[in-house]
């Protein structure tokens, strides 16, 4: 409304006054308009943060980059540790810098920020290439260990993990398979009876390897159980809350209730089983299922424990990982016939 | 804030990224799977095939697809290599007995053109277990410190319980954006 009574006045009098006066108007809007224009500027200023600005950005990326180069020129003539050490950090130091330049991105102009991780991709070339000048794709050899001690785990996460800081108990550590004191375990043995207690076992994972002619009565709840060269044995165990792991498996009876279970080459074995869930073969043959009838006194407080359903059971549908053709039944498991079925588990 | 900004914003919350879970059967996939999801882990049967899960995290779109891990399956892992973002591999660290096995299925795995590319974690996951290697022993046992090839990091931690779940896909999800949502 403002700007028509406006226009209007100025039509009415500008043929009157002349010149002098709509020189005056022009010269009073303009002001008005730099003034304006001056406040704005001054609005989006104190909106913007300083770490938002093309210069800031620049700055502090062109001296990181500098600390960068500094520390890949430094590593020429230096001996193999050194180079290592100083690569590492080099490494490090660069995935700042582009988490750095991912961050500004929102602000940056397309030119800078094409610049930037021209910058950067010229850093990571370099960066690669002294690493295969100076450090060869090695050879098998033992080196010193200074990784353990490094606060960030791995060496290109650019922050420390959560977890980065718990004290590793490796060094004393055996990963050739042998069973750790932890682990609760029987192996290699022949003929014999075991039995562990609830105590033993309870939400522990247990192991039984390289077994022939055994009785095993496992009493409890174990959190897991795998089964690995189990010849001609009979091998009972209470309610396992996870999975139960068979591999290399024959002509033995098991009988346990699980979550899971998953059967790996075995062969003329029959499964008394409780699983809630599913149980699966995989390269077997001649193996047969009833549902679980092993029973002992605190057998009810183990379910419990291990949190497995009683009610529930699905004991005969059985997944064959090598016969997927639906419709016909898998040839490598059957049913145990009811009469055939064993009932009397004492020694 | 002018346009530019927020169109850039706006498109930043598309952001999606596919990750890919492999690893041994046994190892614990669906469970971190769908712990992670907030779905019960007490029903999980051995997958037979695979699972595919979308689910929003920090602004992220998340394509996890878990693969079984059966032998008679792992040929078929290849299928779902492309356009891979972060591979998660999943290892049992109470299975001492297989740790060789694993090692070698991994280090097959870095060798793909397709995953060159992508971002690396390693779960060393059923933490919970008394008899669980320590992330360290992994680290060692399946020459984690050889991998020069991809960006990678270990983190021990439990899907029956959850523990550090959440900080090994955040690392997963930082790496990865750190790389693909620059130059667009």
């Amino acid at each position: 409304m403002d700007v028509v009574a406006e226009v209007s006045q100025e039509t009415g009098f500008a043929g009157e006054s002349g010149a002098d006066k709509l020189q005056e108007r022009l010269q009073k809007r303009h002001q008005a308009r730099v003034e304006d224009a001056e406040r704005r500027k001054e609005a989006k200023e104190s909106q913007s943060v300083a770490e938002e600005k093309g210069e800031y950005f620049y700055t502090t990326f062109n001296k990181e980059r500098a600390s960068i180069e500094e520390l890949l020129s430094s590593c020429s003539g230096a001996d193999r540790a050194a180079v290592t050490r100083t690569l590492e950090e080099a490494t490090a130091k660069t995935v700042q810098l582009q988490k750095f330049l991912n961050d500004s991105m929102l602000f940056l102009k397309q030119y800078d920020l094409r610049q930037a991780q021209a910058a950067l991709q010229k850093l990571q070339t370099s960066l690669t290439e002294i690493r295969e000048e100076a450090l060869p794709k090695k050879k098998f050899g033992f080196r010193a260990r200074t990784k353990a001690t490094d606060p960030v785990s791995a060496p290109v996460s650019a922050t420390p993990l959560p977890d980065a800081g718990t004290p590793a108990d490796s060094g004393s550590t055996k990963v050739d398979g042998a069973a750790a004191p932890e682990q609760c375990s029987f192996s290699n043995m022949d003929n014999v009876s075991l039995t562990k207690t609830a105590e033993e076992i309870q939400k522990r994972d247990v192991l039984l390897t390289h077994l022939t002619n055994c009785k095993v009565r496992l009493f409890g709840a174990p959190s897991t159980l795998h089964l690995k060269h189990i010849d001609s044995c009979e091998i009972l165990c209470g309610p396992v809350s996870s999975s139960v792991f068979i591999d290399h498996c024959t002509n033995s009876t098991l009988a346990v209730p699980c979550q899971q279970l998953r059967t790996h080459n075995t062969t003329d074995t029959q499964v008394y089983l409780h699983v809630t869930s599913r149980a699966i073969i995989e390269d077997c043959r001649g193996v047969s299922f009833a549902p679980f009838s092993w029973s002992y006194p605190t057998l009810e407080e183990d379910f419990t424990v291990a949190g497995l359903d009683q009610d529930r059971n699905n004991w005969n549908q059985v997944d064959d990982f090598n016969w997927l053709a639906a419709g016909t039944p898998s040839p490598n498991w059957t049913v145990i016939p009811e009469v055939d079925r064993k009932t009397n588990w004492d020694p | 804030m002018g346009l530019l900004t927020i169109l850039k914003k706006m498109k930043q919350k598309e952001r999606e990224m596919r990750l890919l879970m492999l690893g041994l059967d046994n190892a614990g996939k669906t469970t971190i799977l769908k712990k992670f999801n907030g779905e019960d882990v007490s029903t999980i049967s051995p997958t037979l095939g695979f699972n595919i899960k979308t689910l929003e995290h920090r602004g992220f779109k998340l394509n996890i697809w878990d693969v079984g891990g059966q032998k008679s399956l792992r040929s078929y892992w290849r299928n779902y290599f492309e356009s891979t973002d972060g591979l998660v591999w999943v290892v049992d660290s109470a299975d001492r007995l297989r740790l060789e096995d694993c090692r070698q299925e991994l280090s097959s795995l870095l060798l793909e053109e397709r995953l060159a590319g992508a971002t690396l974690l390693v779960f060393a996951n059923k933490q919970d277990l008394p008899g669980a290697l320590s992330k360290e022993a992994i680290r060692e046992a399946l020459a984690l410190d050889e991998i020069k090839s991809h960006h990678w990091c270990i983190i021990g931690c439990s899907a029956v319980t959850g523990e550090n779940l959440l900080a090994g896909v955040d690392w997963l999800l930082d790496d990865i954006a750190a790389r693909i949502f620059t130059t667009d």
